[in-house]
C-alpha cells in the first residue's frame, strides 16, 4: 500500500525522524485506521528511497509506542489507539506549527510585542471567517 | 518480513590482497551484511569486478582471508557454496552465442539445486522477453533481461549482480527494480550490486561500499551518508573582519569553495558542528542542504586524490 509520507529535502531532521513523524502522525489523526496492513520493510524503503535500516528502526520506534505491531508471518499492522494519545498529537502538532512560525518571524527580526499582536489579529480575523464561513 | 541482524556477514574480507598485470586489488577489509543491499560503487577501473571474481573464485587471492556465506575461500573450497550464489557478468559470454534463452536456462538447471523453472518462465514474462530466440539475435537489452531471469531463477541466497541495469530500457529497468525488491522481500537475501546509476542506488541500497583505484575508501549507510552530509553557503560580514582562513578549520570540513565575493560554499560531515562553528567566527549562513550522493562521492574521490 502506499502511503502519503514525504520527505523534505531541506529539513535538517534525519530521515528516519521525519518519516517517524509523518508515520506517527497518519496513525494518530486516524488516517490510517486500526488493522491496517503497512507496506514491509523494503517496500516502503524503495518507496521513499531510503534504506530498509531506516525504516526498521522506524517500526521498532513505532511498535515500542504502541502504535503498530507486528504478525510473524503476516506483516505490520496499525495498533488501536486511545484519545488520550489522539488529544496529545494534536497538542504537540499545533505546537510544532506554532514554533516554526514564531522562528520565522523571529528571523525576520520581529520583536515579541510585534509577534504576540499578529498571533492575536490572527486568531481574531480566522474567528471572524469561521463565522462568515457558518452563516 | 524481519530483516536478518547487520552482525552476520554474507562476505567478509580480511586483508584480501590480488594483483595481475598493472592493477593491484587490497588490501581489502569489509564485512557485507547478510539481509541487506550493498551498492558498490567507484570509477570505472577502481577493481569491482575483479572483486566479483574473486568471491566467486575465479580470481586467485594471494593475500588474506575472504569467507563467502560461511566458505572459506583458500582455494580448496571447492565449488558447492556457489550454487547458492547468482552472478551476473557485466558482459555477456560469446560462447553462448548459439543457445537459445531456454536452453542456457535448461543447462544453468542442472548445476543449480534450487532451479525453478517456474520462476524462470515467469521472470521472462514479466520482463517480457521470447525464450526460444538464440541470444545472439537479441538486442543488447532483451539478452540482459535473459540473464537477468536466469540469475534469478533458482533464487539464490546471495545475489552479485555487475552493472545490471546496462542496456535496458526504463520499463525493463522499472522492473529489474520491482523483481529485485520481490528477491530481497523474505529478509535474508543478499545482494551486491555494481552500479554507476544513482538511482538505482537511491532506491535500492542500504550500504555503499566505495572502491577507489583497488582500494576500499569506506563502506557507509546510505541513509547516514545523506544525513550527515551538508551544504553550507555562508556570507563574510563586511563589518566582522573574518578570513577564508578561519572556514578552513570548520568541524566536519570536506570541501570548501569561493561561490563569490566573500561568499563560500562549504561540504561539510558535522553540519550542526559546522554551523556552529561559521557563526561564532562572523559568518551569516544563508542555506544548509542536504547533499546529492553523486556530490558526496566526488568529494570522497577529491579528499583521497588530494592525500596521495
Amino acid at each position: 500500500m502506499w502511503l502519503p509520507i514525504r520527505i523534505d529535502e531541506q529539513r535538517p531532521e534525519p530521515l528516519y525522524h521525519q518519516i517517524e513523524v509523518q508515520l506517527r502522525g497518519l496513525i494518530l489523526s486516524g488516517q490510517l485506521k486500526e488493522s491496517t496492513l503497512l507496506p514491509s520493510i523494503r517496500e516502503l524503503a524503495v518507496s521513499l528511497k531510503c534504506s530498509a535500516i531506516t525504516v526498521r528502526r522506524v517500526y521498532q520506534d513505532l511498535e515500542n509506542e504502541g502504535l503498530i505491531r507486528t504478525r510473524q508471518g503476516t506483516g505490520t499492522f496499525v495498533a488501536g489507539v486511545d484519545t488520550i494519545a489522539r488529544d496529545e498529537h494534536r497538542l504537540e502538532r499545533a505546537t510544532e506549527e506554532l514554533e516554526r512560525a514564531v522562528a520565522a518571524g523571529l528571523q525576520l527580526q520581529c520583536t515579541v510585542a510585534e509577534l504576540e499582536a499578529l498571533f492575536q489579529q490572527i486568531i481574531r480575523r480566522k474567528a471572524e471567517e469561521g463565522k462568515e464561513g457558518l452563516t | 518480513m524481519t530483516v536478518t541482524t547487520d552482525t552476520e556477514a554474507a562476505v567478509s574480507l580480511r586483508g584480501v590482497k590480488l594483483q595481475h598485470d598493472k592493477f593491484v586489488l587490497g588490501p581489502l577489509q569489509c564485512d557485507i551484511p547478510r539481509g541487506m543491499v550493498t551498492a558498490i560503487v567507484g570509477p570505472n577501473g577502481s577493481g569491482k569486478s575483479t572483486l566479483f571474481r574473486s568471491l566467486l573464485g575465479l580470481e586467485p587471492i594471494q593475500a588474506g582471508e575472504a569467507e563467502v556465506l560461511g566458505s572459506r575461500l583458500n582455494g580448496g573450497q571447492g565449488d558447492s557454496y556457489k550454487t547458492r550464489i547468482g552472478f551476473l557478468a557485466e558482459n555477456p559470454h560469446s560462447h553462448e552465442n548459439n543457445l537459445t534463452a531456454d536452453e542456457k536456462a535448461k543447462f544453468s538447471s542442472y548445476w543449480y539445486p534450487n532451479w525453478d523453472f517456474e520462476r524462470y518462465y515467469k521472470l521472462l514474462r514479466h520482463f517480457d522477453v521470447d525464450g526460444s530466440v538464440k541470444l545472439s539475435k537479441l538486442s543488447k537489452g532483451m539478452r540482459r533481461k535473459v540473464e537477468l531471469s536466469i540469475t534469478l531463477a533458482h533464487d539464490p541466497e546471495l545475489l552479485l549482480l555487475d552493472e545490471p541495469s546496462s542496456g535496458l530500457d526504463p520499463f525493463a529497468w522499472k522492473t529489474m527494480l520491482e523483481e529485485l525488491r520481490r528477491y530481497m522481500e523474505p529478509g535474508d537475501r543478499t545482494l551486491i550490486l555494481a552500479t554507476h546509476i544513482m538511482e538505482e542506488i537511491r532506491r535500492l541500497a542500504d550500504y555503499i561500499l566505495f572502491i577507489y583505484r583497488g582500494r576500499i575508501l569506506g563502506m557507509y549507510e546510505k541513509d547516514r551518508l545523506l544525513d550527515d552530509w551538508r551544504t553550507l553557503v555562508v556570507q563574510q560580514q563586511p563589518a566582522v573582519g573574518t578570513s577564508i582562513e578561519l572556514l578552513q578549520r570548520t568541524p566536519g570540513l570536506q570541501g570548501l569553495t569561493e561561490a563569490g565575493p566573500g561568499l563560500y560554499r562549504l561540504e561539510v560531515d558535522e553540519p550542526e558542528q559546522g554551523e556552529t562553528y561559521c557563526r561564532s567566527c562572523g559568518f551569516q549562513v544563508l542555506a544548509v542542504q542536504r547533499m546529492e550522493l553523486e556530490d558526496i562521492l566526488s568529494c570522497l574521490i577529491r579528499k583521497e586524490e588530494a592525500r596521495r
